[in-house]
């Protein structure tokens, strides 16, 4: 049995400090996910303070199939999510989902010799800006696609389980948040 | 494998969503064009820009805020495990919560009357020499005094609308009947820390700030007596009433306001 197995098991008979122990470590990684998701410091807060209170209230259905971690992770996103919808409304979360296919058309390759380089990139506040600005102008679905699929590693199966979305859905939700996200290398060219 | 898409290409990058047929034709077909190579590394190089936006950041009153609030909504026991906790714990938070909401309004009215003391003392000094810094006198200029009347009040308005943030969600989020039980008394509490600071406010002319908790006085009340219906109707009407009015928004918005070193968008 882990030391966090240990921390579960206490956690679970209402041993509070046994929970502090095994969270606190990953309040800044969760608030990360948070903020990519939400864009906003003060909804990834609030969602870091749902997810905590969730998992503490609902420590009894962790399983231990998954990692505890991850599984505090998934907490965190669904809060980050549910933060999402009740600033927007659940309609307009549903109308993202409900768009047509307009991330078919293929992009990358318009001036594919013309792009940054790796090292243009990681020390270009221009480009940063303009990333940035491409992942607000994402609707809450494409990005948070995109944060699970390309920052968290989840697969396409975990994420529609988690957006509540089918995978055609699903993929062409990554699609437009990647074509976006090529608009701010374009004008570079 | 046909003509390869740019979504194929995205796919394929993550190795997700394709056969092992489809993943080995595109690896061939890569193998082979430089066309393709091309398109591929536009790709690479699109998602190494997402890569290099900094990963945001919580500041560094973060851990602090969060674990207050925490053990707050906590205290008393998460309401799946009632059967967990001992019957002392019952009484404890209510006893808790008791002490807290009368350290509070100690708190509020101690602050009020630093906040008013300083303001009488300023209303009684001749503003022309106060106004000027580094007079050589030994007692703080005017405005420094001011601002430290306003910062204290600040603190506590803030610390209150945190408060207040709290137990709103525990209201709305929470089905345990002992956490609901401490919540009423905490919102008892800040019931009358509220006017205290609504009066504050009105006297410090922060007349935006002064409307804002009048117009949180009667859910203050609502949540101190809630009335005696079905719990779920009553949280749901609490949780239709804090959508439509976006009053968790508004509750944070005020704290930023208030707190403007504290960011609110990355």
């Amino acid at each position: 049995m882990t030391v966090d197995d240990e921390r579960v098991a206490r956690a679970r008979n209402g041993d509070r400090d046994a929970f502090r122990r095994l969270v606190e470590g990953e309040t800044r990684p969760l608030y990360a996910v948070a903020a990519r998701i939400t864009r906003d410091a003060a909804l990834a807060e609030d969602a870091v303070q749902e997810a905590l209170f969730n998992a503490w209230r609902h420590l009894r259905d962790f399983d231990g199939r998954a990692n505890f971690k991850t599984w505090l992770h998934r907490i965190t996103v669904n809060a980050a999510l549910e933060q999402l919808r009740r600033r927007s409304g659940r309609e307009q979360f549903l109308a993202d989902a409900a768009q047509t296919d307009d991330g078919a058309e293929d992009f990358l390759a318009a001036h594919a010799d013309d792009l940054p380089g790796p090292e243009q990139l990681a020390g270009g506040r221009e480009i940063g800006l303009k990333v940035q600005a491409q992942l607000d102008r994402m609707t809450h679905l494409e990005r948070s696609a995109f944060v699970l699929r390309h920052h968290e590693g989840q697969s396409l199966e975990e994420i529609c389980g988690v957006l509540a979305i089918n995978v055609s859905a699903c993929k062409q939700a990554i699609f437009r948040a990647v074509r976006k996200l090529r608009g701010a290398l374009e004008p570079l060219r | 494998m046909d003509a390869i898409r740019d979504t194929d290409l995205i796919l394929y990058h993550y190795r997700d969503g394709l056969s092992a047929d489809e993943l080995a034709a595109i690896g061939h077909a890569l193998s082979a064009s430089a066309a393709l190579r091309a398109r591929y590394a536009a790709l690479q190089a699109t998602l190494l820009a997402a890569d290099a936006v900094p990963v945001p950041a919580a500041d560094t009153e973060f851990e602090r805020r969060i674990w207050q609030r925490w053990e707050a909504q906590t205290e008393a026991g998460p309401s799946d495990r009632r059967h967990a906790i001992e019957p002392r714990t019952d009484r404890r938070p209510r006893h808790r919560a008791g002490t807290r909401a009368l350290l509070r309004v100690v708190g509020g009215a101690l602050a009020l009357v630093a906040a008013l003391g300083v303001g009488f003392l300023l209303g009684r000094q001749p503003a022309g020499p106060m106004l000027t810094a580094g007079t050589g006198t030994g007692s703080p200029p005017a405005t420094t005094q001011r601002d430290i009347a306003t910062r204290v009040l600040d603190a506590y308005v803030v610390a209150h609308l945190r408060e207040t943030e709290g137990v709103v969600l525990t209201a709305v989020n929470s089905d345990n009947a002992a956490l609901l039980a401490g919540n009423r008394e905490l919102a008892a509490g800040l019931l009358e820390s509220n006017r205290l600071y609504a009066q504050a406010a009105t006297r410090a002319g922060n007349a935006r700030l002064a409307n804002f908790l009048q117009q949180l006085e009667p859910l203050l009340i609502e949540l101190a007596n809630p009335a005696p219906t079905d719990a779920i109707q009553g949280s749901d009407g609490l949780r239709d009433y804090v959508d439509k009015t976006d009053l968790l928004f508004q509750l944070r918005a005020t704290q930023a306001r208030i707190e403007p070193q504290r960011p609110t968008s990355i």
